[in-house]
C-alpha cells in the first residue's frame, strides 16, 4: 500500500475509533440561573472557561492552560461577550442587562466563570423572556440551561435552549400542594405493604374486644363500635408514620432503605400474625409502634425531590394528607363488608386464612427485600 | 379495665400528637434552605492559578479560521478545521469537540447532500453522538457518490455492526478489502464474524493479518489488536485478551477504550484493586470514573463514596441537559454501585433500544436477572439465536436466567 494510501487509513482509523471511543464528559453546558423579583431580573451566568476560550481565544501565552491573571485580563470582552449573546426582555421591551464582579465556580465538568448579573425591567416583570445566544456559533451541541426560581409558591423549573429564540421563562406549575396530596394517594393505594397491615389490623375488628383468657371472641353487636376501633387504629398509625415521615423526609434521621423495606415487610408479618397468635390485644398500639416504621418507608418519594425547606413543609402536609385520605378510602371500602359477614364461617376462614396468607407473603417480600 | 385502658390510649395518642408537632416545629426551623442548584463560587488566591485547560492551537489553525471566516464558502478549510476538532475530540475524549466540529460545517449542515467530505464528516459525528439512523443514510448516499471511498465503508460497516446490521457490514468490509490493507479488512470483518457464530475463525484470520502485516503503523495495529483482544474476551480466553489490551496500552498508554476494556477484564476476574489501580488518575472520563467507582464499591475502598458521588453529578449533569448517550454507563451505574436493579434494567433496556453491541447484550441480560424481570431479557434471547451469537459471558447470563 502507498505511503499516501495508509495515511488515509490512519485518518480512517482516528475517525472510526472517535466512534468506539469512551466519553470524558458530556458535551458543553452554560447555567442561565434566573429569579424574578418585582421590577428585576437576576441571576447569574455561569459559562464554562473551555468554551469561553474557544469563543474568545483567552489563552494569551499559547501554552494550552487558562490561568486566573489571563482570564481577569480578558473580563471587559468576555463582559461585551456576554451582552452581545444574552437579552432579557419583559412583554418585548428590554431589560438593560448590568453584569456584577465574576468569580468562579467548580462544576461536574470543570471550571466554570460565574457571572452574576440584574436586568431591570420598566416596572413589574410580567411576561419576562430571555434571548440566550452564546456559544452556539463555535458549537452545536451547546445547549443552555436556563434555571427558573419558583417564586409565589410555584416551584424551580429548568428549561433546555438550543438556539437563540427567546423563551418565556415563568416558573412552573401552580397550586404544588394539591400535587403532593395526589402523590401521598397514590403511594398508599400502591404501597401493598402498607395496604396489607392496615388490612391485619382491620380483619379482626368487627369481632368484640378480646380478653386473654377468653375463647375466640364473638361478633360486635353495632357497626358503630367497630368503626370507632378502626379509626383508633387508623389514628394511630397515622401519628406514628407521620412523625417519622418528617423526621426522615427532612433528613434528622437517615436510614439504608434495604433495611427500612425488610421492617416493614416484618411488620405486616407481625400484625398479621398477632391475629393468629393474639399476642397483643390492643391492636391501636401494634399500629402505633410498627406506624414508626412505615414512616421512613413513605419518605423517599419527598427526599427525593430535593425540596428548599419553606416548600418542604407545605409537600409534607399535602403529602400526609394524601396519604391519610387514602387509608380512609380503603378503610372505608374494607369495613362495612366485613361487618356484613362478620357472623359467618367465610368471614372466620377469611380471618385465619387471610392473616396466614399474608404472613406468608409479607415473609416472602421480608426475605426479597433483605437479599435485594 | 375500660377506664385505664381509655386512659392509656388517650396518653399514647397525645403523646404521638405532641411528637408530630415538635417535629414539623423543628423541621421548619431547624431546616437549612437549600438553595437548589447555585453551586458555591469562589475566588482563586493569585493570577497564576490554572483554571483550565485547553488544546493548543494547532500550526496554521488561527490562519485558517480568519480565513473561513473571510470567505465561508470555503469547505476544505472548513473540512480540515473540523477534521482537527474530531480528532481533538478523540484524543481528550471530549465530546465537546465533536460540537465544534459541527458548528464548522454549519453551512452545510442541514443540506440534504453536502459536498462528499462534509457528508463523512457529518456521518462520523452523528455516530459519535449515537444518532445512528442518520449516520447510516450519510454514509450510505456518501457510497452512492464515492463507491471507492475507504473510509466511507469502513466507517459503515462500524455504525452496521454496532446496530446489529451485519449484511451490510460484511458488504461494507468487503468494499474496504478492495481498497486496503488486508490488516484493515480483516479487523473491519472480524467482529462480525465474530459475533455471528465465527468467533474462533475471525480470531485466527485477525491474528494472523497482524502476524504477517507489513502495515506497521502503531494506530492501525492498535485498532486491531483492541478487536483481536474484544474476540478473545468473547471465546473466554481472558489471558490472551488481557495481554492483547496491555499491549495497545504500551503503543498508546492514554487509549480510553482499551483501559475500559481492560479495567472491566480485572473486574470480571474479581480483581478490583488492580483495576481500580490502573484507572487512578483517569477520572475526568466519564467511563473510567465508572469502572473505578465500581472498583472501589466492590472493595468498599477509601475512595468509593466519593467516586459514586462524582459519578453522580455527572449522570445528573447528562440527564439535566436532555442527553441519553450514556445509557449503557448508567444503566451499569445503576446495577453496580446504586443497587437499583429495577431502574437499572429499564436503562438498559432503552440502550438495547439504541445499540445491539455484545456489551450492551451482556448488560441488559444482568439487569433482567437482577431485577428479576426475565420478559426484558427476550429481545437479547432472540437477537442471539437468530444470529447465532456465541459469548461467554452472555452463555454465563442466559444459563442464569434458565433460558434456552
Amino acid at each position: 500500500m502507498t505511503r499516501a494510501g495508509s495515511g488515509a487509513l490512519v485518518a480512517v482509523v482516528l475517525l472510526t475509533a472517535a466512534v468506539r471511543s469512551a466519553w470524558a464528559h458530556k458535551p458543553s453546558d452554560a447555567h442561565l440561573h434566573l429569579a424574578i423579583g418585582g421590577e428585576v431580573v437576576r441571576g447569574r451566568l455561569d459559562v464554562a472557561v473551555r468554551d469561553l476560550d474557544a469563543a474568545l481565544a483567552l489563552d494569551a501565552d499559547g501554552d494550552g492552560r487558562i490561568t486566573w491573571g489571563e482570564l481577569s485580563s480578558a473580563s471587559d470582552r468576555i463582559d461585551a461577550y456576554v451582552r452581545d449573546h444574552l437579552t432579557v426582555t419583559d412583554g418585548g421591551a428590554p431589560c438593560p442587562l448590568a453584569l456584577g464582579a465574576a468569580a468562579l465556580v467548580d462544576l461536574s465538568d470543570g471550571s466554570y466563570r460565574a457571572l452574576p448579573f440584574r436586568a431591570r425591567c420598566t416596572g413589574e416583570v410580567r411576561a419576562p423572556e430571555v434571548s440566550y445566544r452564546l456559544l452556539f456559533e463555535i458549537d452545536a451541541q451547546h445547549r443552555g440551561l436556563v434555571h427558573i426560581e419558583g417564586h409565589r409558591g410555584r416551584s424551580d423549573k429548568t428549561l433546555i435552549v438550543r438556539d437563540g429564540r427567546p423563551v418565556r421563562v415563568d416558573a412552573g406549575g401552580d397550586a404544588a400542594i394539591a400535587d403532593f396530596v395526589e402523590e401521598g394517594i397514590r403511594h398508599i393505594w400502591t404501597g401493598f405493604d402498607h395496604l396489607l397491615f392496615l388490612t391485619a389490623l382491620i380483619l379482626p375488628a368487627v369481632l368484640t374486644p378480646s380478653r386473654r383468657s377468653a375463647a375466640w371472641p364473638g361478633p360486635r353487636a353495632s357497626l358503630r363500635d367497630a368503626a370507632v376501633e378502626v379509626l383508633e387504629i387508623v389514628t394511630a398509625f397515622t401519628l406514628a408514620h407521620s412523625i417519622t415521615l418528617v423526621i426522615s423526609a427532612v433528613g434528622f434521621v437517615r436510614l439504608p432503605s434495604r433495611l427500612v423495606e425488610t421492617a416493614i415487610a416484618l411488620s405486616v408479618v407481625a400484625a398479621a400474625a398477632n391475629n393468629l397468635l393474639r399476642w397483643v390485644d390492643a391492636r391501636w398500639a401494634v399500629a402505633f409502634a410498627l406506624g414508626l416504621l412505615h414512616g421512613f418507608g413513605f419518605s423517599s418519594v419527598l427526599v427525593d425531590l430535593g425540596l428548599p425547606s419553606h416548600e418542604l413543609i407545605g409537600a409534607l402536609l399535602g403529602f400526609n394528607l394524601g396519604v391519610e385520605l387514602g387509608q380512609a378510602a380503603f378503610v372505608a371500602v374494607l369495613l362495612p363488608p366485613l361487618f356484613a359477614i362478620r357472623r359467618t364461617a367465610a368471614y372466620r376462614v377469611l380471618l385465619r386464612g387471610g392473616s396466614a396468607a399474608i404472613v406468608v407473603v409479607a415473609a416472602i417480600w421480608s426475605l426479597q427485600r433483605l437479599s435485594s | 379495665m375500660p377506664g385505664a385502658h381509655r386512659r392509656r390510649k388517650i396518653l399514647v395518642l397525645a403523646a404521638g400528637t405532641l411528637g408530630l408537632a415538635t417535629a414539623l416545629t423543628a423541621a421548619a426551623t431547624l431546616v437549612p434552605g437549600r438553595d437548589g442548584h447555585l453551586a458555591r463560587t469562589y475566588l482563586p488566591r493569585d493570577a497564576s492559578v490554572v483554571v483550565a485547560r485547553v488544546p493548543r492551537r494547532a500550526a496554521g489553525e488561527v490562519a485558517a479560521r480568519a480565513a473561513l471566516a473571510r470567505s465561508p464558502e470555503r469547505v476544505e478549510v472548513a473540512v480540515a478545521l473540523a477534521r482537527l476538532e474530531i480528532q481533538r475530540a478523540r484524543t481528550l475524549a471530549d465530546p465537546r469537540y465533536l460540537g465544534r466540529a459541527q458548528a464548522t460545517l454549519a453551512r452545510w449542515w442541514t443540506l440534504r447532500a453536502p459536498p462528499p467530505e462534509v457528508l463523512l464528516l457529518r456521518a462520523t459525528i452523528e455516530q459519535a453522538l449515537h444518532a445512528f439512523a442518520a449516520a447510516r443514510a450519510d454514509l450510505d448516499e456518501l457510497i452512492r457518490v464515492r463507491p471507492e471511498d475507504v473510509q466511507a465503508h469502513l466507517t459503515r460497516a462500524v455504525v452496521a455492526t454496532v446496530t446489529g446490521d451485519y449484511p451490510a457490514a460484511r458488504t461494507s468490509c468487503a468494499a474496504v478489502a478492495a481498497h486496503a490493507s488486508s490488516l484493515a479488512s480483516e479487523t473491519c470483518v472480524a467482529p462480525v464474524r465474530a459475533i455471528t457464530g465465527d468467533a474462533a475463525e475471525a480470531y485466527r484470520g485477525l491474528a494472523r493479518a497482524l502476524a504477517t502485516a507489513s502495515d506497521r503503523d502503531p494506530a492501525v495495529r492498535a485498532w486491531a489488536l483492541t478487536t483481536l483482544a474484544e474476540i478473545a474476551i468473547q471465546r473466554g480466553d481472558r489471558r490472551d485478551a488481557g495481554d492483547q489490551l496491555r499491549s495497545v496500552l504500551a503503543i498508546d498508554p492514554d487509549d480510553v477504550y482499551a483501559l475500559g476494556l481492560l479495567a472491566d477484564l480485572l473486574l470480571d476476574e474479581d480483581r478490583p484493586g488492580e483495576a481500580s489501580s490502573l484507572l487512578a488518575g483517569r477520572e475526568p472520563v466519564d467511563a473510567l470514573l465508572l469502572r473505578r467507582a465500581i472498583a472501589e464499591h466492590r472493595m468498599q475502598g477509601a475512595e468509593a463514596e466519593e467516586l459514586a458521588r462524582r459519578m453522580r453529578e455527572r449522570i445528573a449533569a447528562a440527564a439535566e441537559r436532555g442527553d441519553r448517550v450514556h445509557l449503557r454507563e448508567q444503566a451499569r451505574f445503576a446495577l453496580e454501585v446504586d443497587g437499583d436493579p429495577a431502574r437499572a434494567a429499564d436503562l438498559a433496556a432503552d440502550n438495547w433500544g439504541v445499540q445491539h453491541e455484545l456489551a450492551d447484550a451482556r448488560l441488559l441480560l444482568a439487569c433482567a436477572a437482577a431485577a428479576g424481570r426475565l420478559r426484558l431479557a427476550a429481545p437479547v434471547v432472540a437477537w442471539a439465536h437468530q444470529h447465532r451469537v456465541r459469548d461467554a459471558a452472555l452463555d454465563r447470563l442466559l444459563e442464569r436466567l434458565g433460558a434456552p
